[in-house]
């Protein structure tokens, strides 16, 4: 069973950058697109065992590597770090659903950062375009709208069967 | 924070080797060259994956057309009178034009360069963009089978827009001149003197001129130099007027005549050797092609 939940929640991470580099093509409002693959890592990091969560992170954010221009490693890195950071704070009394969107652009936001740090330390000038702070700011803000339909898809296939009372 | 202290520790020395690992992979990829160990996996991944992506593709450009339509409604009315002054501004420069086509002719003769429109293409259609806003890429669908080598030229109706980077046998990886990474070796049509486009990210480029005797006036037409790219290809407009600065450097901006936003169809530009192409370097995984001869491309 723990198997199978590992299987699918490679696929919909897998799936999710897949429909990053294609959906997300058209749909680009202010230019901009959302970090659906780091969204779907902090999602599945609610349900999953730590170590789980790292791995699979590192696995999407390789093929993120993988379609994009810049050099391997650095978004399964990145990935790798929003997933730690998601495990240190999940199991923290949250009160409220606001402070828990709050949460979602926060991780996106530092994982965008990390991402424009290490590009600019692996040659990508990334923090010297004009356009970074739209970069860092407004995926997270699309995130946080895209947040409850993933977290939704995510809570119906990975989350682990609650106790009955026959159990 | 977590049930047990061996289960934090655990989880944080697998954080910290998977880091390691990103790191160290990086640093690999970015020292080793063309043909090594990850350009073998991009290659291979990209083979793997771009059924898919194309499969993707298929499915959601319909709704993202019908969406985007749907969107656009509202500002038909707008967009037609912007289109409207669009054509009078078109029509004024129809009349420019003839003078400048002698000039361009007669500056090609010169120069002796081969008009970009005699150059063999091959037709792609993009599929897929970079995973994040900081990625100036695209894929095409068109690959080694196609004659598509590293290196060569990609434009549409408007001017450039890249250069092929990654090659396997039904697809293309195309950088975009909007990279930082890619430089374009270009000259200005009006005073024919020449500098370099770096991108910067966005649809402005950087023009450097290194020897700038005359000022770039605001609009003049952009054009590559034929170095890297083939010559005569527009790449932009200057985006202001600008003087030379001390010892002759200038350094102003140019924008791309591309919108690179909108772009669908693009023609990969087959029948002209860059400089730096390495036919061999095109995909390990396959044999390399040669070139396609001029005049006697696909299309």
């Amino acid at each position: 069973m723990t198997n199978t939940k590992v299987i699918i929640a490679l696929g919909l991470v897998l799936a999710a950058v897949l429909v990053q580099t294609t959906l997300f093509q058209y749909l680009r409002p202010f230019g901009y697109a959302p970090a659906l693959g780091m969204l779907m890592v902090i999602a599945l990091a609610r349900y999953l065992e730590p170590e789980q969560v790292l791995l699979i992170a590192f696995t999407g954010g390789f093929l993120q590597d993988i379609l994009g221009g810049a050099p391997l490693g650095l978004w399964a890195s990145t990935f790798t770090l929003v997933a730690f950071v998601a495990l240190k704070v999940r199991d923290r009394q949250i009160p409220g659903r606001p402070v828990v969107l709050l949460g979602v652009f926060a991780l996106t936001f530092i994982g965008q950062f990390t991402y424009a740090v290490l590009g600019t330390l692996f040659g990508q000038g990334i923090i010297n375009r004009p356009g970074f702070i739209g970069d860092l700011l407004v995926p997270p803000l699309y995130n946080v709208i895209l947040a409850y339909p993933v977290f939704w898809l995510v809570k119906i296939t990975v989350r682990p069967p609650e106790r009955s009372w026959t159990a | 924070m977590f049930p047990s202290g061996r289960r934090l520790d655990r989880s944080t020395a697998l954080f910290v080797t998977l880091l390691a690992v990103g790191f160290l992979v990086a640093t690999f990829d970015v020292r080793s060259s063309s043909g090594s160990v990850t350009t073998v996996i991009r290659s291979g991944a990209q083979t793997l994956v771009a059924p898919i992506q194309q499969g993707i593709d298929f499915v959601v450009r319909p709704v993202a057309g019908f969406i985007d339509g749907i969107s656009n409604v509202a500002g038909l009315s707008d967009q037609n009178e912007r289109l409207e002054a669009e054509v009078q501004r078109l029509e004024q420069r129809l009349l420019e034009t003839a003078a400048l086509e002698r000039r361009v002719a007669e500056l090609e003769a010169i120069n002796d360069l081969a008009p970009p429109e005699d150059l063999a293409t091959v037709t792609a259609r993009i599929y897929s963009v970079g995973p994040s806003t900081f990625d100036q890429i695209r894929l095409v669908n068109r690959g080694s089978d196609d004659g598509i080598v590293i290196g060569q030229a990609v434009v549409d109706e408007d001017g450039l827009i890249g250069r092929v980077d990654l090659v396997t046998k039904s697809s293309a990886r195309v950088r975009l001149i909007t990279d930082p990474l890619v430089s374009v070796g270009v000259r200005v049509q009006d005073s024919n003197q020449t500098g370099v486009t770096t991108g910067r990210g966005d649809e402005l480029l950087r023009l450097d001129m290194f020897d700038a005797t005359q000022p770039v006036s605001e609009g003049a037409v952009v054009l590559t130099d034929g170095s890297l790219f083939p010559p005569g290809i527009v790449v932009g407009f200057a985006n202001e007027t600008k003087s030379a600065d001390v010892g002759f450097s200038l350094r102003t901006t140019v924008d791309s005549a591309v919108a690179f936003s909108q772009l669908d169809f693009v023609k990969i530009v087959v029948g002209w050797s860059p400089l730096d192409a390495d036919p061999g370097a095109s995909d390990p995984l396959v044999d390399a092609p040669s070139f396609t001869d001029p005049g006697a491309g696909p299309e």
